[in-house]
C-alpha cells in the first residue's frame, strides 16, 4: 500500500496549495452544489427504489461524461509525474485510483451513495449491512468508469475519426440526458418514472448497488451476490483496462496529417483567418468541440420527434450555435502563449481574424441546417430568421470578448500532457465560462426573438442588425481590451495565474480582489459564482417560462409554487441574485477605499 | 546616434519578490552584447519588460529611440524578438508560420515568401515543410522561433537563451547567422548563462545578479584579465565559497 499511500499524500499535499481565492470559491461552490444534489439523492431514495435507480443513473452519466465538460476531470496527479519510477501498470493504476477517491466529487458523491444505506436501512438489519459494501464499490465503479472513459476519449482524439466519434456521442448523449422529459412523456409517464427507464437503469452498473440492497431486503442471497460480485468485477475489469490504458497514454494529441493547403492569403487580416481556421481544422480538440456541438443541437431539437412534435426541430441549427460558442468561449486560453506574437505586432487585427473564422466554422453548418430543417416543418421563418444572425453575430463577438475579460490561463499546447482534454489546470473556471457564454449567448438573441414575436417579418431586421452589432461591437470591446492589457494578459498566460500582481497594480480589472483577506476573497468569489443561480435560472428563465406558460417546471422554484406566489418569488430571486453580484462588487471596492483613505497622508 | 537598445531604470516586481530592481543598459549600435545571470537572476523579465511583453512598474526602454510603451508600432518594427519558452501558432507548419508573421508584419506576399524560402533552408528546417510546429523538437522550435525573429529584417534582435537545447550543428549555424547580422550593421542582445558562449560571440557584456546590474561594458573591460567565468562567480558568487557535495554519492 505503500506507493497508494504516497500517492494520496501527494494529493492531499497539491489541493491544500491549490486552494486559493477564487479556486477555493469555485470549489466551495461546486461543493455546494453537489451537497445538495446529494441530499436530493437521499430524499430519493426514502421515496423508494426505484427513483433512487435512475438518480444512480444521473451520477455515473455525470462520471463519465463531465470530464467532456470540465476540461478533462480530476487531473490533479498526473500519470507523467510517475513515468521514471518504473513502477508497473497496475500498482500505478491502483496508486492513482486511491489518489482518485481523495477530493470533493468522490466525498460527495459518496454521501449521495449513502442512499443506499438509507434504502437499506428501511428495508432491515441485514440489508443496511449489505449496503456499506454496496456503497464503495458503486463509488469505486464510478471513479473507474469515470477515469477510463477519459483514457478512452484522450486515445480517441488522436485521430479525426476518433474526435468525431467521440463528439458525436457525447452530443447525443447529452442531448437526450437534456431532454429526458421527452422519454417520460413518449411513455406515458408523466408523474413517475416509466418502469421500462427503472428496468433499464437497475441493469446499468449504476443500478447494481441498489439491486444489491433490494435483493438483502427480500433475503435473495444468489441476487446479492451476483450485484455484489459483479461490481467487484467490474472494479478490476475497469482497473486492468485502466491500466492498460495509462501505458497507450503519451505525448500529445496529434494533429492531423491530410495534405497542407499552401496559405494563400495576401493581407494581414486574411493571415490571421487562415491561421485560425487551420488551426480549427487540424487541432482535433476543436474538431471534437465542433461536433459535440453539431450533435447536440440536432438532438436536442430531434427529441421532440419522438412524441410526434416537430416544432423544435428547426431550432437544432441555433441550439448548435449557442453551443459552439460556449464551448470555444476560451479561445486565446487554448492558444497560450502564443499570445506574445500578437504583441510584437501592434496594427495586425487578430480579434476580428478569429471572428471570422469562428463564423467560417459554425455559420455555414448553421445556416444549413436552420434552413433545411425548416423547409422540412415549414418555419416559423420569420423567428429563426431572426434569431439565426442574432446568435452568429452574437457568438462571434462572446468568443472574442470572453477570451480576453474572462481569460483562463492555460497549458500551452506543446506542454500538455496525455489528456488532449486538458487544456488548463483550472477546470472550475472553465466549466462556469462554459455555462456563463450559454447563458449570455442566448442574451444576444433576445432582442430578435421579442421583435420577432411581435412584429413578425421586422424581426429579421433586428436579428441581422443586432448581430452585426455584436460582432463589431463586442469584437471592438475585445481588440481594445487586448490592445490595452496585452502583456498582463501574457503574463497570466506565462505564469498561469488569473491575477497580475505588482505595486502599481496595471493588473487585467483591477478589482483588488488579490488585496483582499483569504476569508474576504472566498466571500467574494462565492457571490460571483452563486450569484448567478438565483438570477438567471432561478429568476429570468423561470419568469419566462412563466411569461410563455410553458409547461416545463424542471428545477424552477417558483413554478412549483402556488399561482399567486409565482411572481413575487420570481422577483424575489432576480433581487435576491443582483444582491448577491453586489456583494461580491462592494466588498473588494470598500476594501480599496479603505487601503487609499489610509495610504494618502492627512 | 541613439542606443539600438536603453534600458532605464527598469522595475519589476511579481508579490513580494523584486525581480528586477532599477535596471539601466544601455547597448550601442552594432554591438554584440551578452547578458549573463543565475538562473532567475531575472534576465528574462529584463529582456521581456524591453521589449514591450511585459509591462514594467517604473522605467522605460527606447529601441532606436523609440520608446516601447508610448510608440509600439515603431519600436516594434525595429525589433525581432526570440522568447523563450514561449508558443507559436502551433498547428502550422514552419512555412505556414513565417508566410503568416510575415503578412502580420505587412510584408507584400513576395517579399514573405522568399525570405521564408531562404530561412527555412539555411536553418535547415526545409525538410520538415509538412510537420506542424507542435511536433518541433525543442531544438528546430528554436530555430523556427529565431526565423521569425529574423524575417522582417529588424535591425536589433533580443533573444532569449537562443542557444539552449540546440545541436552544436545547428548552434554553428545559428552562430554564423548571428555573426553576419552583426557584421552588416545590426545589433543584438542575448542572454544566456553559459560564458563560454558570451565570450566567444559578444563584445559586450552585462552581468545581472539578483535584478540588479553588478557590472556591464565592453568585453574586455568586464573581465579584465581573466576569464569571464571568475569575473562572473567573483561577482555573484556566495560568500562560503567552495562548491557542496552530496554526501551519499561521494562518500
Amino acid at each position: 500500500m505503500a506507493v497508494e499511500l504516497t500517492m494520496v499524500r501527494m494529493k492531499v499535499a497539491v489541493l491544500r496549495h491549490s486552494m486559493t481565492g477564487q479556486r477555493a470559491g469555485f470549489v466551495f461552490m461546486g461543493a455546494l452544489l453537489g451537497l445538495t444534489l446529494a441530499a436530493g439523492t437521499i430524499i430519493a431514495a426514502l421515496s423508494g427504489a426505484d427513483l433512487l435507480v435512475a438518480v444512480y443513473a444521473v451520477w455515473m452519466l455525470g462520471w463519465v461524461l463531465g470530464p467532456v465538460f470540465a476540461g478533462g476531470g480530476d487531473e490533479t496527479l498526473r500519470p507523467e509525474y510517475f513515468t521514471l519510477l518504473g513502477l508497473r501498470p497496475r500498482r500505478l493504476a491502483s496508486g492513482l485510483l486511491m489518489a482518485a477517491f481523495v477530493g470533493v466529487a468522490p466525498a460527495i458523491s459518496l454521501l449521495a451513495l449513502t442512499g443506499l444505506a438509507v434504502l437499506g436501512a428501511r428495508q432491515g438489519v441485514v440489508a443496511a449491512l449489505v449496503s456499506l459494501p454496496a456503497m464503495l464499490l458503486q463509488l469505486a465503479v464510478f471513479v473507474l468508469l469515470s477515469r477510463v472513459a477519459v483514457a478512452v476519449l484522450g486515445l480517441a482524439l488522436r485521430s479525426r475519426v476518433g474526435a468525431i466519434g467521440a463528439g458525436l456521442a457525447n452530443g447525443v448523449i447529452l442531448a437526450f440526458l437534456g431532454q429526458i422529459w421527452v422519454v417520460f412523456v413518449v411513455l406515458g409517464e408523466t408523474d413517475g418514472i416509466p418502469p421500462v427507464v427503472t428496468d433499464l437503469a437497475r441493469r446499468l452498473p449504476s443500478g447494481w448497488g441498489t439491486v444489491a440492497v433490494e435483493a438483502a431486503g427480500s433475503a435473495d442471497w444468489p441476487r446479492v451476490l451476483a450485484a455484489l460480485g459483479g461490481m467487484a468485477l467490474l472494479v478490476v475489469l475497469l482497473l486492468a483496462a485502466w491500466a492498460a490504458l495509462l501505458t497507450r497514454r503519451a505525448g500529445a494529441s496529434r494533429a492531423a496529417t491530410r495534405g497542407r493547403r499552401p496559405i494563400r492569403a495576401t493581407t494581414a487580416s486574411g493571415a490571421v483567418l487562415a491561421k485560425e481556421a487551420r488551426t480549427w481544422s487540424r487541432d482535433l480538440v476543436r474538431t471534437h468541440q465542433l461536433t459535440f456541438a453539431l450533435a447536440y443541437g440536432v438532438c436536442f431539437a430531434a427529441a421532440p420527434l419522438l412524441m410526434g412534435w416537430t416544432g423544435m426541430l428547426p431550432w437544432a441549427g441555433p441550439v448548435f450555435v449557442v453551443m459552439a460558442a460556449a464551448m470555444s468561449a476560451n479561445l486565446y486560453g487554448t492558444d497560450g502563449t502564443a499570445l506574445w506574437l500578437t504583441l510584437m505586432t501592434p496594427g495586425a487585427s487578430d480579434v476580428r481574424g478569429r471572428q471570422h473564422a469562428w463564423l467560417l466554422s459554425v455559420a455555414p453548418l448553421a445556416v444549413v441546417l436552420t434552413a433545411g430543417l425548416a423547409l422540412v416543418t415549414g418555419g416559423p421563418w420569420p423567428m429563426l430568421l431572426a434569431v439565426l444572425p442574432a446568435l452568429l453575430g452574437g457568438g462571434a463577438g462572446l468568443v472574442a470578448l470572453v477570451s480576453v475579460y474572462g481569460l483562463i490561463p492555460g497549458t500551452d499546447p506543446h506542454r500538455r500532457g496525455g489528456n488532449p482534454l486538458r487544456s488548463t489546470d483550472d477546470d472550475g473556471a472553465v466549466t462556469g465560462v462554459v455555462y456563463a457564454v450559454l447563458m449570455l449567448a442566448i442574451l444576444t438573441a433576445a432582442p430578435a426573438a421579442i421583435a420577432a414575436a411581435l412584429l413578425g417579418w421586422a424581426g429579421v431586421a433586428v436579428g441581422v442588425l443586432t448581430g452585426i452589432l455584436w460582432y463589431w461591437g463586442l469584437g471592438l470591446l475585445a481588440e481594445r481590451r487586448l490592445l490595452a492589457q496585452g502583456p498582463e494578459l501574457l503574463n497570466m498566460m506565462r505564469t498561469g495565474r488569473r491575477s497580475s500582481s505588482g505595486p502599481s497594480g496595471t493588473a487585467g480589472v483591477r478589482t483588488g480582489f488579490e488585496d483582499l483577506p483569504r476569508h474576504e476573497q472566498i466571500i467574494v468569489g462565492l457571490c460571483f459564482t452563486v450569484g448567478a443561480i438565483p438570477l438567471f435560472p432561478q429568476g429570468l428563465v423561470a419568469g419566462y417560462l412563466k411569461a410563455t406558460g410553458s409547461p416545463t417546471r424542471a428545477w424552477f422554484l417558483a413554478l412549483y409554487l402556488p399561482p399567486w406566489l409565482q411572481w413575487p418569488t420570481v422577483v424575489f430571486m432576480v433581487l435576491l441574485g443582483v444582491a448577491i453580484y453586489a456583494t461580491g462588487v462592494i466588498i473588494p471596492y470598500r476594501r480599496r477605499k479603505l487601503s487609499r483613505a489610509a495610504s494618502t497622508p492627512g | 546616434m541613439p542606443a539600438a537598445l536603453e534600458i532605464h531604470g527598469l522595475c519589476k516586481t511579481f508579490g513580494e519578490k523584486v525581480a528586477v530592481d532599477h535596471v539601466n543598459l544601455t547597448i550601442p549600435q552594432g554591438s554584440f552584447y551578452g547578458l549573463v545571470g543565475q538562473n532567475g537572476a531575472g534576465k528574462t523579465t529584463t529582456l521581456s519588460m524591453a521589449v514591450g511583453l511585459l509591462r514594467p512598474d517604473e522605467g522605460h526602454a527606447r529601441i532606436f529611440g523609440a520608446d516601447v510603451w508610448s510608440d509600439p508600432s515603431t519600436a516594434k518594427t525595429l525589433v525581432g524578438v526570440l522568447p523563450d519558452g514561449m508558443a507559436m501558432p502551433e498547428r502550422l507548419t514552419g512555412r505556414e508560420v513565417l508566410t503568416y508573421l510575415g503578412l502580420l508584419r505587412g510584408l507584400p506576399r513576395d517579399v514573405v515568401d522568399r525570405r521564408a524560402d531562404e530561412l527555412l533552408s539555411v536553418l535547415e528546417l526545409d525538410v520538415a515543410e509538412k510537420t506542424l510546429v507542435i511536433e518541433y523538437s525543442t531544438g528546430m522550435r528554436k530555430k523556427i522561433g529565431l526565423a521569425t525573429a529574423l524575417l522582417h529584417a529588424p535591425r536589433l534582435l533580443v533573444l532569449d537563451e537562443p542557444f539552449e537545447a540546440v545541436d552544436p550543428v545547428s548552434a554553428a549555424t545559428i552562430k554564423t547567422i548571428l555573426r553576419g547580422f552583426v557584421a552588416g550593421g545590426g545589433s543584438i542582445v542575448l542572454s544566456s548563462h553559459v560564458m563560454a558562449l558570451v565570450e566567444q560571440l559578444c563584445d559586450h557584456v552585462g552581468v545581472i545578479d539578483k535584478g540588479r546590474v553588478a557590472a556591464a561594458g565592453p568585453l574586455d573591460e568586464v573581465r579584465g584579465t581573466g576569464s569571464l567565468e571568475d569575473t562572473f562567480v567573483e561577482l555573484v558568487g556566495t560568500s562560503d565559497g567552495g562548491s557542496k557535495e552530496l554526501t551519499w554519492l561521494s562518500s
